[in-house]
């Protein structure tokens, strides 16, 4: 299936900022995870301590990705 | 209402006339010079501004459970910031000071830890790189 998929700060160095991507059917955060790092396997060290909204809400590693999400890989932020 | 913002912060009347608010506290980030001992010459910010948006607001009403406040906000610009320039204000507002003071603090300690806002620095060097960020608060809230 395909997800929209979101890179933002220092993950913009290893994908582009906003991607179509295919990804296999009710795979859940953490294996979304793991198919980023194999992907480019460089940016690990980032992806792996990120967080991932789906829809415009932070997710836990169990949750199934849903049909036609929108999904955002969310690097350590320090705002302020 | 909207907490992100790419237009600059200015300070100019900002003080809610609100009549029985008898303390109002506001804190500043801004822009600094230096960091980890290298100069720096400006920062850009960028956000997840749609769930930036909402996690502020979000920690507005947690911080309105929890003191009994007159006003509360927090405004985060963001883009390309000069040295000297404000990057976030929180603004609380109460009857009595002490619970202003402390929900100020609770609201910039969160949205600094939590709230998908990111910091690149720029070096007089040349060089530039995104802030580490907060690592131990990386888990899910």
């Amino acid at each position: 299936m395909k997800a929209e998929i979101l890179f933002f700060a220092a993950l913009k160095d290893f994908f582009t900022a906003k991607q179509i991507t295919d990804i296999e059917e009710h795979i859940n955060v953490s294996q979304l995870k793991e198919f980023l790092c194999k992907q480019k396997p460089n940016a690990s060290k980032i992806i792996n301590v990120s967080r991932v909204s789906i829809n415009q809400r932070i997710a836990n590693d169990f949750e199934v990705i849903p049909n036609n999400a929108i999904i955002a890989i969310l690097p350590p932020s320090s705002g302020g | 209402m909207e907490h992100i913002t790419n237009n600059k912060i200015e300070l100019t009347n900002i003080v809610p006339s609100i009549p029985n608010m008898g303390g109002y506290v506001l804190f500043t980030g801004i822009v600094r010079n230096i960091n980890e001992g290298k100069i720096v010459t400006h920062l850009e910010y960028e956000a997840y501004s749609e769930l930036a948006n909402q996690m502020i607001n979000s920690i507005l009403q947690d911080c309105r459970g929890k003191w009994d406040l007159q006003f509360a906000n927090c405004l985060h610009r963001l883009g390309t910031l000069i040295v000297g320039e404000i990057a976030v204000i929180v603004s609380t507002g109460s009857v009595h000071r002490d619970e202003a003071y402390q929900a100020n603090r609770y609201i910039i300690d969160r949205v600094k830890h939590e709230v998908p806002i990111w910091k690149k620095e720029y070096f007089q060097d040349g060089s530039s790189e995104w802030s580490k960020g907060c690592l131990h608060d990386s888990n899910h809230e």
